[in-house]
């Protein structure tokens, strides 16, 4: 019964036995890591897959509008790896003004090559155009960080190289697909889940009146507001001016809007688009303590202060999201979690204001798609 | 397809079972040679049947912009066009009082994830 046992070819299956023993304890790992060199490899191809054809969208969406394909693609791809420097941290006094500057500087530079390489779009086109431009260049970098990694574990066989990369990479191709299928909603100016913030303000504002007209313009940069009555309290609803794709600088608005009425607000809400966490449903409403906005840094310290300053409370409402439905085409869930958002706002200013009282309402997001 | 493969995987793996208990069973010099066709053709049997469909493609579901009236409960869902945007008034009037209507949403409906955690 047992294996080639009492015969002349025994000894074949033993020196085979002691020779795959050997072979595995010493090459083992070579060949854990080349598979999984060979994995790393596969998702690079669906990387670049992906930044190819986003590139090639952003440059059919840029063509509608005045340049021939040839010099689209020539600026498109110089501009590609346009990068900016953070503000140095050794010194950090005065480090958010410098980083405002920046991105401020950084900004002007997008929307001068947006301008210049679609001449005939308007401003609202220009946006979407940005963004665009934006998922293109992330899409790129993603691509390139992983493919030196991939290449500098070839070169010098690290094995903690290419372990590392290997152990992110389900992460950076989930992201990576996000922005992918996002595309698609930025060059055709589509709402996205994040721009629930503007869409819940706008909403609510027009249940007590506003409209377009009543909309008051550039309280800060891209950024203005509806002044309505709510049951005797006077809300000033904050939030980026659509329907063209920006966030704008609703930091600095609920700043100005601090100095402009300061004596009489009593209150800051914020709404935005949150992550969710796995398991959780999408669309769901939830509530804390805070400035609910996800930028770098000097947005949210300048409503922090702002709450400081004067002492009010603030607080954030949030609808939960995975990054896909964040930068993707808005979902029917995210929209139907609109009216529940509306009514813990009112409940807010019911339980926590008084009439007489101001109160200021920040919807942060992105406004692709989503009228004043 | 995916019947078929199923079939000639349980069919292989059957012959590549009886093929090694055949090869442990025999004493002559070949046992070592049927043992091992035994196991990879069961192990090529086991491929076909635990071999999950190739992934397909499917095309992103259609954005869908819904129109509301501003006075009475019509509404109207159509694909999305170019131009549309969210709380957008729109040009036609309601067919059913002729008062304006409104953009409430331009969104997708996800397909819901078919895997369920159970925690
Ligand atoms: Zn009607």
């Amino acid at each position: 019964m047992q294996l080639g046992a009492d015969n002349e070819f025994s000894w074949i299956i033993n020196i085979a036995f002691f020779a795959f023993i050997m072979i595995f304890s010493l090459y083992g790992a070579k060949f854990q890591i080349w598979q999984y060199l060979k994995q790393i490899e596969i998702g690079l191809h669906e990387m670049k897959r992906m930044f190819v054809e986003s590139r090639q969208t952003a440059i059919e969406t840029f063509k509608e509008y005045g340049l021939s394909e040839e010099v689209v693609a020539k600026e498109l791809d110089q501009f590609m790896d346009y990068f900016t420097i953070m503000p140095v941290d050794l010194d950090p006094a005065g480090i958010l003004k410098r980083l405002d500057h920046l991105l401020d500087v950084r900004r002007d530079r997008f929307q001068e090559f947006v301008a210049e390489l679609a001449p005939e779009s308007g401003e609202s086109m220009n946006q979407n155009l940005e963004n665009t431009l934006e998922v293109t260049q992330v899409l790129g970098l993603i691509y390139r960080v992983v493919r030196h990694f991939y290449i500098l574990g070839k070169k010098t066989g690290s094995q903690i190289m290419i372990m590392q990369i290997h152990m992110q990479m389900p992460d950076l191709l989930r992201l990576a697909k996000a922005y992918f299928d996002a595309i698609g909603a930025f060059s055709e100016g589509k709402p996205i889940g994040d721009g629930v913030g503007p869409l819940v303000i706008t909403k609510f504002a027009r249940e007590y009146g506003a409209t377009p007209e009543s909309y008051n313009h550039e309280i800060s940069r891209e950024v203005g507001y509806y002044m309505v009555e709510v049951e005797g309290r006077t809300v000033y609803a904050l939030r980026a001016t659509g329907p063209g794709g920006t966030v704008g600088k609703p930091g600095f608005g609920v700043k100005n809007l601090m100095e402009k009425y300061g004596n009489k607000i009593s209150r800051i809400i914020t709404v935005d688009a949150a992550l969710k966490f796995e398991g959780e449903t999408l669309g769901r409403v939830a509530e804390g303590t805070g400035a609910a906005i996800g930028d770098p840094g000097p947005e949210k310290h300048a409503m922090e202060q702002a709450a400081t300053e004067y002492g009010i409370g603030i607080e954030a409402i949030v609808v939960k999201e995975d990054e896909a439905a964040a930068v993707g085409i808005m979902d029917k869930k995210i929209l139907d979690a609109v009216p529940e958002v509306i009514e813990r706002i009112k409940t807010v200013i019911q339980k926590r204001t008084k009439p007489g009282e101001s109160i200021i309402l920040a919807g942060i997001g992105n406004t692709i798609g989503i009228g004043l | 397809m995916g019947m078929i493969s199923k079939l000639i995987g349980i069919v292989f793996a059957a012959a590549g079972f009886i093929l090694l208990f055949f090869g442990m069973n025999d004493t002559s010099g070949l046992s070592f040679v049927y043992s091992l066709l035994g196991l990879i053709t069961m192990s090529f049997g086991f491929a076909l049947l635990t071999a999950g469909k190739p992934k397909e493609e499917k095309p992103p579901p259609p954005t869908v912009t819904e129109i509301r009236c501003n006075d009475c409960d019509f509404k109207e869902i159509r694909d999305f066009k170019k131009g549309d945007y969210v709380l957008k008034p729109v040009e036609d009037a309601c067919p059913k009082c002729q008062t304006g209507m409104t953009i409430e949403g331009v969104y997708i409906i996800r397909e819901e994830p078919k895997e369920t955690y159970n925690v």
